[in-house]
């Protein structure tokens, strides 16, 4: 069952802050219709950029309805950022297997971010302007409210492309590359006292 | 979240120190402790229903399968 929540998105063509809704706990079938919603923009933008000979972002191959299975399970939970009519971003996370590896809290459990991505428009990397900002830090801060749900005192954790580790690197520990993960990306950790800190301190 | 619906739980002694201990070990309620093992149970007994195996890894790297009912 879907529960909403106000937040806020920066409107660039306005120059303002405006309101938006987190969905939370969005089913199978609404991912499966995000991504239909999305593909479009998305493939007429990496479609530009090859005509443009610049290079795609790091994670121009996610594809949310391949992930939707996971939504059949309790341990996982998908996030979405609504606005004006349409989903502007995604987070997927799981509550399960992820254990602290900060010594603070070493052994305990952490929400595991195992997805998120603003919608196409709204990548600076796919397009030249995108229409909203304030994607990622709206699900981050909809993640800790998830953790604190779930017990786990805002603990989130998540591994990084290149991209967007200089993002994750203002709010969160880098513990550095993780030689166990499969693309070798870099982990970071937030703990319950930067959640804090990120929950008062919102750029939005 | 979504509404919550309550139970009564009968746990042995032994079930309960084991609960406790975890509740302790993990800085976790005893519904939030129950709650994971329930997600965690739910998503290994799929798997294995649909023919998966369950291994741990040892820091050898060596592979025990393990049997879940």
């Amino acid at each position: 069952m879907t529960s909403r929540h106000p937040t806020r998105l920066f409107k660039r063509s306005d120059e303002q802050l405006v309101s938006a809704e987190i969905l939370n706990g969005i089913s199978r079938e609404e991912l499966i219709d995000i991504h239909i919603d999305w593909q479009p923009e998305r493939v007429e933008a990496l479609k530009n950029l090859r005509a443009q000979g610049r290079p795609w972002p790091e994670n121009w191959h996610w594809d949310w309805a391949a992930k939707a299975d996971n939504l059949n399970f309790l341990a996982y939970r998908c996030v979405a950022v609504e606005c004006e009519g349409r989903v502007q971003g995604l987070m997927m996370v799981s509550t399960i297997g992820w254990r602290g590896r900060l010594a603070v809290q070493t052994g305990k459990p952490v929400l595991y971010i195992e997805y998120v991505e603003s919608a196409p428009w709204n990548l600076a990397g796919l397009v030249e302007a995108p229409r909203f900002s304030g994607v990622g830090i709206a699900l981050i801060q909809s993640a800790i409210q998830v953790s604190a749900d779930e017990g786990f005192a805002g603990r989130v954790a998540l591994h990084s492309l290149p991209q967007s580790q200089p993002f994750y690197r203002r709010y969160m520990h880098d513990l550095g590359i993780d030689a166990s993960h499969p693309e070798k990306l870099c982990y970071f950790e937030m703990t319950g006292d930067q959640a804090n800190d990120f929950v008062k301190g919102r750029p939005l | 979240m979504s509404e919550k619906r309550t139970m009564t739980l009968n746990l042995s002694d032994a079930e309960m120190r084991a609960l406790e201990a975890l509740c302790e070990q993990k800085d976790l309620s005893k519904t939030a402790v129950i709650r994971q093992a329930l997600r965690l149970y739910q998503l290994v007994d799929a798997r294995l229903a649909s023919g998966g195996k369950l291994f741990f890894e040892d820091s050898n790297k060596d592979k025990a399968e393990l049997i879940a009912v």
